[in-house]
């Protein structure tokens, strides 16, 4: 239904391809389909041909059996009829089939394309675009994209067919043909105009629909105060204003959408009694035969319909193309980080060296300048600091996530640019604040970095997590499903599986960005004891957040404005009453035994 | 304050058939009985009249080949102007009957859903998902209008577009009627046998959008674990694949698509009419007008075709989305009222007594299995145990958000299925893990369901929350409305808006989930002390990670897989269970030896422990 309304949800993009540019890379895609499209276009010709030669060619007919009726004219009229109907719907079926699988292998193409692009970016990229966008380009863009196809072809095949029709017409009878074209501007200018303002009133159905939704979420959601309350015939009044408003609304945007096949069609209706009227005083002149007379009327009907849809076009192909853009754009990004070298390295010990390292997320804001930090292996290293003070930059230009400006960080003694990244990156073990887990089972999850363990190994990784007492509280053991993101699973659990699934890379360097929301007590026991394994005979590097982890590490790194300032233990840390001081009683202090002791004196009395 | 009673009615309110999907909607489009049979008539007008054109130009033809005069034409024109208009108009105004119909039914199914969803239990709204609701109340009523409009006008639409012009065939000559009737029975099988393809592979292409989307959204989530895993090419697999697959069904679409068989016979029928039509005119019993007329009704079953295929699946769609609006509107609530139950003011005695509780359908594994413990009037118990231990479910067999499948579960020595359930509730308050606020100001947050209270009464109980600072420091104070202008509250300054309604409500039983996290010590500071504060005087059951709460509980009950497996006090506890000195092996405790190793094991002599302290 209203075709002409399609697409009216389109935004405005910028555009930043040039137009032979776009072509250029369009054509690219469909060089494949080179011989599929042939095809298509010699099915769009055919099926206009018999698609207009139709009506013309019953017309004649009319004329031709008030001449002739013997019986082999009459079979002759109704096989050509029927034939030039069959053949119609043969080319039309053979069209469409061909270019569905032209365009579905076009968008395949693409989308294959769009998504080795995204997975090539450095994380810098995924920090600038949100994961729904990046998702709508590789999806749904990409189908958008192949309206401009599908358009194109339809657009072809009804000017043909206009013009094959028109043609026609003008060689029977000009004039005639001058009336029927006379009435395309005002079919053109009403279907335009009903766009305008079918676009306004969806744009407020739109907000309406969106004001329902949020006031249903709200009230649902905290129906247990609202009762607990005695608030619901407030709630329900407020619901009564939003519904009505809705309606109102809403049964606009019905009667705009319901009123422009009728008004096209008084529109229709005029042009067909003027053609009636003047072709049949022409007719009775005999300057037309009564066939003629009848095409004219019958083409008439045959000329409205494609005009709407040419009408709406070009907005429509304007969004396709927009659509494409975006997709080229995104294939197009080039990624920061860049690897001088590939070399591969048998084994690694984990020393890690940063040399005089600058580093910037953008140009305003320098986050490390001259950073220089020798780590060694084996060592359990603890980065404490506000946030923005670069403790978790210096994770991240590790795992090489991140481009950095100047300086050198070296692995043991390996210029860390020059390294073949996948085989590095098998060294590290990450686990980060929010652990991520995918949607399957534990088992999966935990085999995730190394798809090809046996069960055996998978089930001995979990089982030196904790001693594997947290696998009894999985309904399912490592069979349990974790749902969507790990949803299924409290967020303790997601971070004992993850730490199942670093035990399984068994990593040379383990770097740990500890989460701040707390768990229960019971699991963050087992958590902690799930660490003690795996930061043992590793180069651990802990962005700490738990007052524990501090206290084990082997060398605390304070942290401020991208600088070291102090270094040391615990211990000595704390005698110094400086920054890390300051730190513990701003972060750590209320995770201490002390304050678990102290907590009764201190608030009873209040 | 008082809970509300589990129903709500409104007056006058339009009763309709809820017996199922279709009566149901049948007694909404009754309410509007006249739009219909006005729609309806419309459409008639509209059939007949439109297709009183091709009679017209039958006739115009008939002047042109036998010219009766100069004004005839003009006439034939007038009467086809004015046939055509009226057909029109009368589609305009049909359609805008229907549309009116439409739009009035969707706002009629929602409210009728919202009163029912009002009257609801909280034992239904704690079991429901929002966005379940939120489908139902948005995306079915939705395609509840589609159905009626254009769904249901397409399908008298399509009725009348085939009969009307056959009728008029009819009149010119009956033998016509033959190869169009033949065509509608071929007709009816292959838009079924059409429908009945298409729809699975419409659906699977759904469905593996929906996955492509999905699995894509989750590598690019997980962009860095697949990084750090080095797994880019298990996953530009498994992309691949879903993307390949989706091509499969696009393509098969496309070619069922391709090949509606309806468009095939309705040429192949053109041809045959058009030929009897020539044979009648041979042997004399047919005008060329007439065979004029007749190609134009013919020309007239074209849009019917085209529109019939939408329509089933409109009907298909409208009956599911009714059947889940009603499934909720008919859902019945399980715990009685209780209404003449016993109306007591609450000391806060609470006891288990063998309570053993399983969800009803579900593989009947119990979550809570023969828990036994007593709590003093004022006491304040911490629950302990990983998560899926049950203790949340401990805690909502107090309120009877479920009741308990054996055992009892006693507040001040009589069953909880004994109290009235709104005096029972009214005394029991629960914070939950995620509190609730409305998008309203803080203080009528604070003071939801009592407009009234005085400024200084909100204040003063914002204070005792330790909420009063927090609020002053927002450029609005207490007028600040939650969700806008970037005004976004961390859990902990939500668990302490939800306090400070605690200390307004005064409840005997308060119930804290309390798993939210600070991350400075100052706000640990300030939460622990809000907490300390609602704890006086009434019984205080709290879920909570914090050690400090834990430590200093009256009773502390461990739980795990569903069982009691530790109580007592802090001291006890790390002489006797496992269990709980592990969470304190990380510090520096000097633990006491480990007194009776299968103490733990032993759950009901745990459980009778916190008695003996009491």
């Amino acid at each position: 239904m209203g075709f002409i309304m399609d697409g009216l949800d389109a935004e405005e993009y910028d555009r930043q391809y040039t137009d032979r540019d776009l072509v250029r890379r369009i054509a690219h895609y469909f060089r494949p389909q080179a011989k599929r499209m042939g095809l298509v276009a010699l099915m769009i010709v055919l099926n206009s041909l018999a698609y207009t030669g139709l009506p013309i060619y019953i017309s004649n007919s009319i004329d031709r059996v008030q001449e002739n009726t013997s019986t082999n004219t009459l079979l002759t009229i109704a096989a050509v009829t029927i034939l030039l109907g069959s053949l119609g719907w043969v080319f039309n079926a053979v069209r469409r089939s061909i270019a569905a699988s032209a365009v579905g292998n076009v968008v395949l193409h693409l989308r294959e394309d769009a998504f080795d692009a995204v997975v090539k970016r450095d994380l810098s990229f995924y920090d600038s675009y949100p994961s729904g966008k990046i998702v709508s380009r590789v999806t749904s863009d990409t189908q958008a994209f192949s309206q401009v196809v599908t358009l194109t072809m339809e657009l072809f095949s009804e000017i043909l067919m206009v013009v094959l029709l028109v043609s026609y017409l003008m060689s029977v009878n000009i004039r005639l043909t001058l009336y029927v074209l006379a009435l395309a501007p005002f079919i053109v200018v009403t279907a335009l105009a009903f766009r305008k303002i079918a676009r306004q009133t969806v744009t407020q159905s739109r907000r309406i629909n969106a004001e329902v939704s949020a006031h249903i979420q709200e009230t649902v959601s905290g129906i247990s105060v609202a009762k607990t309350f005695r608030q619901e015939h407030a709630i329900y009044g407020e619901f009564l204003d939003v519904n009505k408003r809705s309606y109102q609304i809403n049964l606009r945007t019905g009667f705009v959408f319901n009123s422009i096949f009728p008004i096209l069609g008084i529109l229709s209706g005029i042009g067909t009694v003027v053609i009636v009227y003047a072709g049949g005083l022409t007719a009775k002149d005999g300057a037309l035969s009564a066939g003629d007379w009848f095409l004219f009327v019958q083409g008439l009907q045959m000329f409205w319909f494609p005009l709407t849809s040419i009408a709406s076009f070009w907005s429509q192909f304007q969004i396709g193309l927009a659509a494409g853009e975006r997709v080229f754009a995104l294939i197009d990004a080039e990624p920061k980080v860049v690897q001088t070298g590939h070399d591969e390295l048998a084994q690694l010990y984990g020393a890690i060296t940063f040399e005089n390292v600058d580093f910037r997320y953008n140009e305003d804001e320098p986050v490390l300048k001259d950073f220089s930090l020798d780590i060694k292996a084996g060592e359990t290293l603890a980065l404490v600091g506000h946030t923005g003070s670069g403790k978790s930059s210096i994770a991240r230009l590790i795992t090489r996530f991140y481009e950095f400006q100047g300086g050198r960080i070296l692995v043991d003694e390996h210029d860390v640019r020059s390294l073949n990244l996948a085989n590095y990156r098998a060294f590290l073990g990450i686990v980060t604040q929010t652990p991520f887990l995918f949607d399957g089972t534990v088992r999966d999850n935990i085999r995730y970095g190394c798809q090809d363990a046996s069960d055996e190994d998978v089930l001995s990784a979990a089982r030196s997590v904790a001693g594997g007492d947290w696998l009894d509280n999985l309904p399912n053991g490592l069979d349990t499903e974790v749902g969507e993101r790990g949803s299924n699973l409290s967020m303790g659990q997601r971070q004992l599986v993850a730490l199942a699934r670093v035990l399984l890379q068994d990593p040379s360097i383990f770097i740990l960005d500890e989460a701040t929301a707390s768990v229960d007590p019971l699991t963050e026991a087992l958590i902690q004891e799930g660490l003690d394994t795996v930061m043992k005979y590793r180069t651990s590097i802990v962005i700490a957040h738990r007052l524990s982890t501090i206290k084990n590490a082997n060398r605390i790194i304070v942290l401020r404005e991208g600088e070291i300032i102090e270094q040391g233990n615990h211990e000595e840390l704390l005698a110094q009453n400086g920054h890390y001081a300051e730190l513990y009683n701003t972060y750590f202090r209320h995770q201490s035994l002390e304050y678990i002791e102290e907590s009764q004196r201190l608030f009873s009395a209040a | 304050m008082s809970v509300a009673k589990s129903e709500f009615t409104v007056q006058n309110a339009y009763s309709y058939n809820q017996k199922d999907a279709r009566r149901w909607i049948l007694s909404h489009i009754w309410r509007y009985k006249w739009f219909f049979i006005g729609a309806v008539l419309f459409s008639m007008i509209d059939f007949f009249s439109y297709s009183q054109g091709p009679v017209q130009v039958g006739r115009a033809a008939d002047e042109i080949l036998n010219p009766t005069g100069d004004t005839a034409l003009i006439h034939i024109g007038l009467v086809l102007l004015a046939v055509l208009m009226t057909s029109s108009f009368a589609f305009l105004f049909g359609s805008l009957l229907v549309e009116t119909l439409a739009q009035r039914i969707e706002a009629d199914a929602r409210q009728e859903l919202y009163i029912s969803l009002l009257g609801k239990s909280q034992t239904f709204h704690n079991r429901q998902r929002v966005g379940d609701i939120m489908a139902r109340a948005t995306d079915d009523v939705k395609q509840l209008n589609f159905m009626l409009s254009p769904g249901l006008r397409f399908i008298y639409e399509t009725v009348m577009g085939m009969a009307v012009p056959l009728i008029y065939i009819a009149f010119i000559k009956f033998e016509l009627l033959l190869v169009p009737a033949i065509f509608l029975v071929c007709y009816g099988i292959a838009v079924r046998r059409y429908v009945r393809r298409l729809n699975p592979v419409m659906q699977s292409q759904r469905e593996q959008f929906g996955k492509l989307n999905a699995g894509l959204e989750e590598t690019i989530s997980g962009i860095e674990i697949v990084k750090a895993s080095v797994q880019e090419s298990y996953e530009r697999t498994r992309f691949r694949r879903n993307a390949r697959l989706f091509r499969d069904y696009f393509v098969k679409q496309g070619q069922l698509e391709a090949r509606y068989l309806p468009f095939l016979l309705y040429g192949i029928a053109l041809g045959f009419t058009f030929l009897h039509a020539m044979v009648l005119y041979r042997n004399g019993s047919v005008t060329i007008p007439q065979i004029i007329a007749v190609m134009g009704l013919m020309n007239v079953l074209r849009f019917p075709v085209f529109i019939s295929i939408f329509s089933f699946s409109l009907v298909q769609l409208g009956i599911a989305g009714a059947d889940r609006i009603l499934h909720i509107v008919k859902a019945e609530t399980e715990l009685d009222e209780n209404a003449g139950g016993h109306r007591h003011d609450i000391q806060g005695n609470v006891t288990f007594e063998n309570v053993t509780f399983a969800y009803e359908g579900k593989d009947n594994t119990p979550v809570l299995e023969n828990i036994s413990f007593h709590i003093e009037a004022g006491q304040t118990v911490a629950i302990v145990g990983q998560t899926g231990s049950g203790k949340s479910t401990l805690t909502q067999l107090i309120n009877r958000t479920y009741d308990v499948s054996t055992g009892r579960v006693l507040i001040d020595g009589v069953d909880v299925r004994e109290w009235d359930l709104t005096k029972l509730r009214s005394q029991i308050s629960t914070i939950e893990q995620d509190v609730f606020l409305f998008s309203r100001t803080l203080a009528e947050n604070i003071a939801f369901g009592a407009p009234d209270t005085p400024q200084e009464q909100i204040e003063q109980a914002a204070r005792e929350a330790q909420a009063h600072d927090f609020i002053q420091s927002f450029a609005d104070g207490y007028e600040t409305k939650v969700g806008e202008r970037g005004v976004t509250l961390s859990g902990g300054q939500r668990q302490r808006i939800a306090l400070s309604r605690a200390f307004l409500s005064d409840p005997r039983i308060l119930i804290l989930d309390d798993s939210t996290s600070a991350i400075d010590s100052a706000t640990e500071d300030e939460i622990q002390q809000a907490i300390r504060r609602a704890q006086q005087g009434r019984t205080t059951l709290l879920i909570t990670h914090r050690l400090s709460q834990i430590r200093w509980a009256d009773v502390i009950v461990v739980l795990d897989h569903g069982r009691v497996v530790a109580a007592g006090t802090h001291d006890a506890l790390l002489r006797t269970s496992p269990h709980y000195r592990r969470i304190f092996a990380r510090y520096d405790v000097d633990l006491p030896p480990l007194e009776t190793p299968d103490a733990e094991v032993n759950a009901e002599t745990a459980a009778r422990e916190p008695e003996v302290i009491a």
